[in-house]
């Protein structure tokens, strides 16, 4: 693929509002992982996820996911100094799976257990497609605009897809990224699946129980490099490969042997002309489930090699945030190469011995990192690889 | 230039077809799957195998949907909402997410490329479907099932007429076109049905859920920049009419801006029978298959400003 520069970050994290919060956050390796207080647990053995703190910017009208993404939005286009002129012909691709159901879910439970209110007409806005639709009206973007469910690797599909309208000439200049917000369906599914901790998660421990969810969205601006140096642009970093693959096995469980995962990454590294051995970190998917770590490692282990490279999981910190997770990655993932620091994996106290790399446990680490990846999986057995190249 | 794209086979399925269930494996994938899965398990097997193509695992899945499985959706909060916690199934939750009909399709067919789910309102079928075209046309996919599925549930239908939505005609289906390379489709021998000439998507400014004010189509001018065509070389235009009246104004106005002086009649696929994302392989095969020295565009627009334009010639067209 032809690289692709990122101009401007956005965020809404678990952390607060702001990529300075969030930077800072992993940074320090402090965990976001708190009681839930946006919806009811009760009942519930895992009481715990990473929401955004206070209040969220924007009209109340409008629904939290709506929001967040708009918050982070906006944020990434000044970043990137993108003004209105530039933005008519500018892409808006989302990466979304709750949409507003979080105030879907509100009014059906009202609704079922016996009121009459009539049904609110943001309620018209709780389909995933809904966000785009408000950040293109809303920041005046209408070049093409997409919205991508690929599950939890919605965010990261957002990039590849947005790389590819810039490569392929067909936009200057992409806005793409993830939200998603704290849902009762996403939090009673994980519970019925069994699958979440009920203390805040450990990926790569020998002891973790399962994963933490959260809510959350970024954006980033990509644009053709040669625009971005003529404008005078800062240029973060270079998004040089991505990889997009189905398992085709199995609609929650991930191939046992990784097969898919580990195509996604080899196709990143082809695509980009990258050796394994040049790839000095990978911000893995990391869940922290049993199944999932241990089948990710494998894969990493398989394309890199045993210890090739540093791994670290920033979901130890802001928990699993569904859509918004692949880009919030990303986000890390470019900073870390950016500022020659490794967010490390927080929680992290008995490494498994299954997992045969430096998962950069409790502390950040100081390294000088060329090139580096950021994983994304999701039910269906989607498998999103993202190959970022430090800025030169 | 890239690729020329091939439209090589059509699977179109829906609540009054009589044979679904002979195009799952077996009664164990039917009990599996949902209604909506299946359709599209249904309409995927039934495109590749009109298209002649085996499932092979570099096989592409582009599904556009407008609501997913919203009917399992609501079965699964209702078991929570009558029982409790458990009440919860844990089948039913992986059907909550919009990409369940594509990943029940990729696993079915052994799909192991790209897959995409595009959600969109009134235009994620002919969104995937140019996509779609767009990746193959690039040199990223050499084959792939592309279309939609949607099934309203009366829940979300009456919950969206309550806030104020259009009245739409619409219906439970899914469906798929298989676009491959043009020398890879001519290479295995296939029966080329026609050919994707153009294919863009553009938003034109409009607030969400309502209609715009300008009749300025970028989209249309883009497609037909792709295909290397003039307005005049088009001959016949498919739209996504269903029965909200301000937006097929609104599309008529677009259509006919970006054609002017030209004024084509515009058909629906989706009138009588109501519209769901897979109709959009629907109009795609019939565009083909009219054949003729003339272009069809099938396009559609959203409410809210997103539009799709595809450019699509004929087995008999001048350069296939």
């Amino acid at each position: 693929m032809k690289p692709v520069a990122i101009t401007g970050l956005g965020v809404v994290s678990p952390f607060g509002a702001g990529v300075k919060a969030f930077w800072e956050g992993l940074s320090s390796g402090v965990c976001a992982i708190r009681p839930i207080t946006l919806i009811d647990t009760e009942g519930f053995r895992c009481r715990i996820a990473a929401e955004v703190p206070g209040p969220i910017a924007g009209s109340a009208r409008r629904s939290r996911a709506d929001r967040l993404a708009l918050a982070a939005a906006r944020e990434a286009l000044d970043d990137a100094g993108v003004d209105r002129g530039d933005r008519e012909d500018a892409a808006v691709i989302v990466g979304a799976v709750g949409g507003g159901m979080l105030e879907a879910e509100a009014w059906h439970w009202r609704r079922m257990r016996g009121s009459t209110e009539p049904v609110p007409r943001p309620l018209a806005s709780s389909f995933p497609s809904a966000h785009a639709d408000v950040i293109g009206g809303t920041l005046g973007l209408t070049g093409p605009r997409e919205t991508v469910v690929t599950a939890c690797s919605s965010g990261a599909a957002s990039l590849a897809m947005a790389a590819d309208l810039v490569g392929d000439g067909v936009v200057p200049v992409a806005l793409a990224g993830g939200v998603d917000a704290l849902t009762r369906i996403c939090f009673m599914g994980f519970n019925a699946l069994r699958l979440l901790d009920a203390a805040p998660c450990r990926p790569f421990d020998r002891d973790r129980r399962g994963m933490s969810i959260g809510e959350g969205a970024a954006f980033v601006v990509l644009e053709d490099p040669a625009r971005a140096r003529a404008r005078g642009a800062r240029v973060y970093a270079e998004l040089v490969g991505y990889g997009m693959t189905g398992d085709a096995f199995h609609v929650t469980s991930p191939h046992p042997e990784g097969e898919g995962m580990a195509r996604a990454m080899r196709i990143a590294l082809q695509g980009a002309g990258v050796a394994a051995a040049s790839v000095g970190y990978a911000n893995a998917h990391g869940t922290a489930t049993p199944q999932n770590d241990r089948i990710e490692a494998r894969a990493m282990r398989d394309v890199f090699g045993e210890g090739g490279l540093l791994v670290s999981s920033t979901k130890s910190m802001i928990g699993h945030t569904m859509a918004a997770a692949g880009t919030l990655e990303a986000v890390a993932t470019v900073l870390a190469v950016g500022s020659e620091l490794v967010p490390p994996t927080a929680q992290l106290e008995t490494p498994d011995p299954e997992i045969p790399f430096d998962c950069v446990p409790r502390v950040a680490r100081e390294a000088t990192v060329e090139f580096a990846i950021s994983n994304s999986f999701g039910f269906g057995g989607q498998n999103v690889t993202l190959l970022f190249k430090r800025a030169a | 230039m890239g690729q020329r794209v091939a439209i090589t086979g059509v699977g179109v399925v829906d609540e009054r077809t009589p044979d679904v269930a002979t195009w799952l494996a077996d009664e164990s994938e039917a009990r599996r799957l949902s209604r909506i899965c299946q359709l599209t398990v249904a309409a995927g097997r039934r495109a590749l195998a009109d298209a002649g193509l085996d499932a092979h695992g570099g096989l592409a899945v582009m599904v556009g949907t407008e609501f997913g499985d919203m009917v399992s959706t609501i079965s699964f909060v209702d078991g929570y909402l009558g029982r409790g916690p458990g009440g919860l199934s844990a089948l039913l939750f992986p059907h909550t997410v919009m990409n369940t009909m594509a990943a029940t399709t990729a696993i079915a067919v052994s799909a192991k490329g790209l897959s995409l789910t595009l959600s969109a309102l009134t235009v994620a079928g002919e969104l995937a479907i140019a996509r779609a075209a767009s990746a193959i046309r690039a040199g990223r996919v050499g084959a792939c099932l592309a279309g939609g599925a949607d099934e309203p549930a009366p829940l979300v239908m009456s919950a969206l007429r309550e806030a104020g939505a259009a009245p739409e005609l619409r219906a439970a289906g899914a469906g798929f076109v298989v676009l491959e390379t043009f020398d890879g489709a001519r290479e295995r021998g296939a029966r080329i049905l026609g050919e994707i000439a153009g294919a863009a998507w553009r938003a034109v400014p409009a607030r969400p859920h309502r209609i715009g004010s300008t009749a300025s189509s970028r989209a249309i001018a883009a497609a037909l920049t792709e295909a290397g065509a003039s307005a005049a070389e088009v001959g016949r235009v498919y739209t996504s009419a269903n029965g909200d009246g301000p937006r097929e104004e609104w599309e008529r106005a677009l259509v006919d801006a970006a054609l002017a002086p030209h004024r084509l009649t515009h058909r629906s696929l989706s009138v009588p029978t109501g519209r769901h994302s897979g109709l959009a392989a629907h109009s795609v095969a019939t565009a083909a298959s009219e054949g003729g020295d003339k272009l069809a565009l099938v396009h559609a627009v959203a409410r809210g400003g997103n539009q799709v334009a595809i450019l699509v010639r004929g087995p008999d067209g001048p350069d296939s």
